[in-house]
């Protein structure tokens, strides 16, 4: 085989195998959208009735009457998830210089902790802490869960950002000291700045963390605070033969953080795919 | 000599009194929700808890809820089947990943959009991927048996989620699926952190693909295939939503694992104790793994420390 | 006043030491660089200066003040660092002025000190601009212009001009010289290229594994090094050192290298222990008289040619002025010239005063 044939060959089969790929990975989503979009009828009917005439947004529209939840639910998800990722952010960076720059005695220490509480289940600590939000009354508030939230969300926020912080040349900082800066102005008037990047990118990291949480979620919230995630939980459970609908609150569940992450998308692969890599 | 061992310079104090005001406040909130529970999850553990009228009591059992569990049947299938599907999930999760991986690394792959195609699957809640796959395997209208009674792989339509062992394993295709997006990408940074002109190298040197595929490659993504293994095994154990969407646990607890199995102990059957003791089982088979992962990490480190004057 | 005086100055980190006891003084005014090879603990001590670094044990003066308590600002210290250090978010006039907005000094009195600074550095077209659009050369006068505004006791160089081209390093060096000579401000200067550190200060301080081995002008540290690593670190191409013997021949006293027997004039004072002899390349002649040797490179690079002479046991180069026609393989004699003998104590490596000057 000529030199050139087989290139051409290796390079159509890749781009053979990139269309596979692509097919594996968007498919089940694009066939729950187009399922959402379709009328139960159309979709009980065998064989599967995919004309696009049938299309309909009827799903969307029921979707909100039948299950009572999914509205409050997408209102309690964006309230916990905003509120989680502000102060982990908030807090997370402060933690995360001190760690990175400011050279804390038992850093290493710290630093081993949060690496571990990446890596246990949630379960065990679940327990203990609805014993105690029943006992000081936080079960099924807004607050409980976002206090447990940072559980788990702070310890990525620091992770990411002491990584990042470690990056930024140790001279810039220097320079500033000579230049008359205190500590604390260096962080704000030099190291904010050059960080909003990374910054931004943890911040919508831990908003989609935050939102796609179901365990605590089921765990500490009973009426009132209901996030997104049950909601399509029971719905799945509940009415099991709406599949359009069904279908329909996965996808509105799904699309703020799938939209934020594609947004985002620049930051997001940035950053913390080599936070992952640099730890 | 002059000793100056007091000797505070102020631009150092002053980064100190920082570092401390800045550290307090994410350690006290990791204090109280992170160290206190799990010191109190291991204290749950050695007693029994049942609620009374008046509150929620324990009675002090030592490791009765310990020898419990590890005579207990149920706990040994779930042990078993949390094993198999990390191991099974581990092994195709970094596989398919690599190739993915590899996949985007040649220069048509290299394109943007194929990154954020990536990004899809990763960004799913796991119960809005539960209820996809739950969709897909219908039995009677999924588009699974569809393709499967089409290509006349069955006669029949094949209830996915109906038989013990089919049950378990259309869920662990379901976290495959989900999970490999993000092992792709760490397993791409490290793709592209191997410096090229090994590679150059290597072509000079004569080698065919495959041979620097072992040679090159392999070697410069020890250690992100090392932390992906890890990190993958550990998120397996963590299954939970899938379970709960997809089967919750049946057919005949046989697709029951240890995740699920500690909350439906705590939380449906009220064996606050028990519960708690089966989860700190899996906290000490993730903690050993988490152990691996920092041993993995080490000697790099110290290999560059080595190098610091 | 504003002269430094280092009084035993330790740096230890963990279970390195940086830098092993330094006692320097640097006079008010003056131009001091530090010179020495990478590692040798020059940047640990002119942080260690600046207050960046805390110092294991010692003092430091500067003026009447014990600084060793001070932060950098307090120490009235002003910095430029190898990679510019320049804040890349903001422009080149925001960069200047960024310690007098610190501290809340008047608009108008900052924008006009920066202009002052900017023309004086030839920047004034460029304040508007983003550190990531200026070349290297530029980053590095903004680095000067945000040091000289603070006009302060001290300027500290940290390898500056290290990550610029050739050319450009030359042209720098007449500029920091310049600057130098107008605004009289005693300068700490680190660097690694000893051409580098003749060129421009009034004196040097040579390094070596955290200690200062000579600290002298740059015509003294050349022409009268005081070990064999100074000689050897200072001047390009490097010294030859012989490690030879001396002899009676013929009732004279020479000194063998190899098969190769050098006259040298008489000696004033009795070796005590074996000494090696250096000779800079200008102090090797080739002509009619002398060791016979074979000419073994020929590398000319302008002004000189380096000859590469060898002999059995032996060799040396020597620099002739212009183009040598001289050929590999040719015979040649070399003598040394009787002014340009370096000697050093074969063990101690310290320079022993054995001819008359």
């Amino acid at each position: 085989m000529s030199y050139t044939f087989k290139r051409r060959l290796s390079r159509n089969f890749i781009r053979f195998c990139l269309a596979g790929f692509v097919c594996v990975c968007l498919g089940p989503v694009i066939w729950a959208l187009v399922t959402s979009f379709l009328p139960l009828s159309a979709l009980t009917s065998t064989p599967l009735d995919l004309n696009p005439l049938n299309a309909t947004l009827d799903n969307y529209i029921k979707v909100f009457d039948t299950s009572r939840g999914l509205f409050s639910g997408l209102i309690n998800s964006f309230i916990i998830s905003l509120f989680t990722s502000a102060i982990a952010l908030t807090l997370g960076a402060m933690a995360a210089y001190a760690l990175a720059r400011l050279k804390m005695p038992g850093s290493t220490l710290i630093l081993m902790v949060i690496l571990a509480t990446q890596m246990f289940p949630a379960i065990v600590i679940a327990i203990p802490l609805f014993l105690a939000m029943s006992r000081i009354n936080l079960i099924d508030k807004h607050i409980g869960l976002i206090i447990v939230y940072l559980s788990f969300v702070l310890p990525i926020v620091i992770w990411i950002l002491k990584g990042f912080f470690e990056g930024i040349p140790q001279e810039l900082e220097r320079a500033a000291a000579v230049d008359g800066a205190s500590p604390l102005q260096v962080f704000r008037f030099v190291i904010l700045p050059i960080s909003l990047p990374p910054l931004f990118a943890t911040g919508v990291f831990a908003f989609i963390e935050s939102w796609n949480e179901f365990f605590f979620a089921i765990i500490l919230t009973r009426i009132h605070v209901k996030t997104v995630p049950i909601a399509i939980a029971e719905f799945s459970g509940q009415y099991t033969t709406l599949y359009g609908q069904m279908l329909a609150s996965a996808v509105l569940a799904s699309l703020p953080v799938v939209v934020l992450a594609i947004v985002f998308r620049k930051f997001i692969l940035e950053g913390f795919v080599e936070g992952a890599v640099k730890a | 000599m002059i000793r100056a061992w007091n000797n505070e310079n102020r631009f150092h104090r002053r980064r100190f009194r920082l570092g401390v005001f800045f550290m307090l406040p994410a350690v006290l909130i990791l204090l109280v929700v992170l160290a206190y529970p799990i010191l109190a999850s291991l204290i749950l553990s050695l007693q029994d808890i049942f609620i009374a009228s008046d509150g929620i009591h324990g009675r002090f059992l030592g490791f009765d809820n310990y020898t419990r569990l590890l005579g207990n049947e149920l706990f040994q299938q779930a042990l078993l089947r949390s094993m198999y599907f990390t191991l099974v999930e581990v092994v195709c999760v970094v596989s398919l990943g690599l190739l993915v991986a590899l996949l985007l690394n040649t220069p048509s792959g290299r394109h943007a959009f194929y990154r954020v195609v990536l990004l899809v699957p990763w960004a799913l809640a796991p119960v809005a991927n539960a209820v996809l796959w739950k969709w897909i395997y219908n039995a009677n209208y999924g588009v699974l048996n569809m393709i499967v009674v089409g290509l006349g792989l069955s006669e029949e339509n094949v209830v996915w989620l109906g038989r013990p062992w089919l049950a378990l394993n259309m869920i662990l295709v379901a976290d495959i699926w989900k999970a490999v997006p993000f092992i792709a990408l760490l397993l791409l940074a490290g793709l592209q952190n191997i410096p090229t002109y090994l590679y150059r190298a290597a072509r000079l040197d004569g080698a065919n693909t495959w041979q620097t595929f072992v040679h090159v490659t392999l070697p410069g993504l020890k250690t992100p295939l090392v932390i992906s293994s890890v990190l993958q095994s550990i998120w397996a154990l963590k299954v939970f939503d899938l379970i709960y969407v997809l089967t919750k646990g049946s057919p005949a607890d046989s697709t029951v694992l240890l995740n699920y199995l500690a909350w439906r102990e705590t939380f449906s059957n009220l064996n606050i104790g028990y519960g708690a003791a089966i989860a700190d089982v899996l906290f000490l088979l993730m903690f050993l793994l988490a152990l691996a992962y920092i041993r993995a990490l080490r000697p790099r480190r110290a290999l560059l420390n080595g190098n610091n004057p | 006043m504003s002269d430094v005086t280092l009084t035993n100055i330790s740096k230890r980190f963990g279970s390195v030491l940086a830098c092993d006891d330094i006692n320097l003084h640097v006079d008010d005014g003056q131009f001091i660089s530090m010179l020495g090879p990478s590692g040798c603990g020059k940047s640990t001590l002119l942080n260690v200066i600046a207050g960046l670094e805390e110092m294991t044990s010692g003092e430091i003066k500067i003026g009447e003040r014990v600084v060793n308590n001070l932060g950098p600002f307090e120490r009235d210290i002003a910095m430029v660092f190898q990679n510019y250090a320049l804040y890349p978010h903001m422009t080149v006039a925001e960069n200047i002025g960024f310690s007098l907005r610190l501290r809340k000094r008047p608009a108008q009195e900052v924008q006009q000190r920066v202009m002052d600074v900017a023309r004086m550095l030839e920047l004034n077209q460029l304040l508007d601009r983003l550190p990531r659009e200026l070349s290297g050369g530029q980053q590095q006068r903004v680095a000067i212009g945000r040091a000289v505004i603070r006009e302060p006791s001290i300027f500290l160089f940290d390898e500056p001009f290290s990550n610029l081209d050739a050319g450009l390093r030359i042209r720098m060096r007449g500029e920091i010289k310049e600057l130098h000579q107008r605004l009289g401000v005693t300068s700490i200067f680190v660097t690694h290229d000893q051409e580098e550190a003749l060129s421009i200060s009034d004196c040097i301080a040579v390094m070596r594994a955290g200690r200062i081995e000579q600290t002298d002008t740059p015509e003294y540290v050349y022409s009268r090094p005081a070990s064999k690593y100074v000689a050897r670190f200072i001047g390009s191409p490097q010294m030859d050192i012989f490690m030879g013997e001396f002899e009676r021949q013929d009732g004279k006293l020479v000194y063998r290298v190899g098969q190769a027997r050098f006259d040298i004039p008489p000696l004033t004072a009795q070796p005590s222990a074996p000494v090696d002899i250096g000779v800079r390349p200008e102090h090797v002649l080739i002509g009619e008289i002398g060791v016979a040797a074979e000419v073994h490179i020929v590398q000319p690079i302008g002004p000189f040619t380096y000859v590469t002479v060898k002999w059995d046991g032996g060799e040396a180069t020597s620099r002739v002025n212009g183009i040598s026609h001289l050929k590999p393989k040719e015979q040649v004699h070399i003598h040394l010239d009787p002014t340009g003998l370096h000697v050093f104590d074969r063990i101690t490596e310290e320079r022993v005063e054995l001819f008359a000057r």
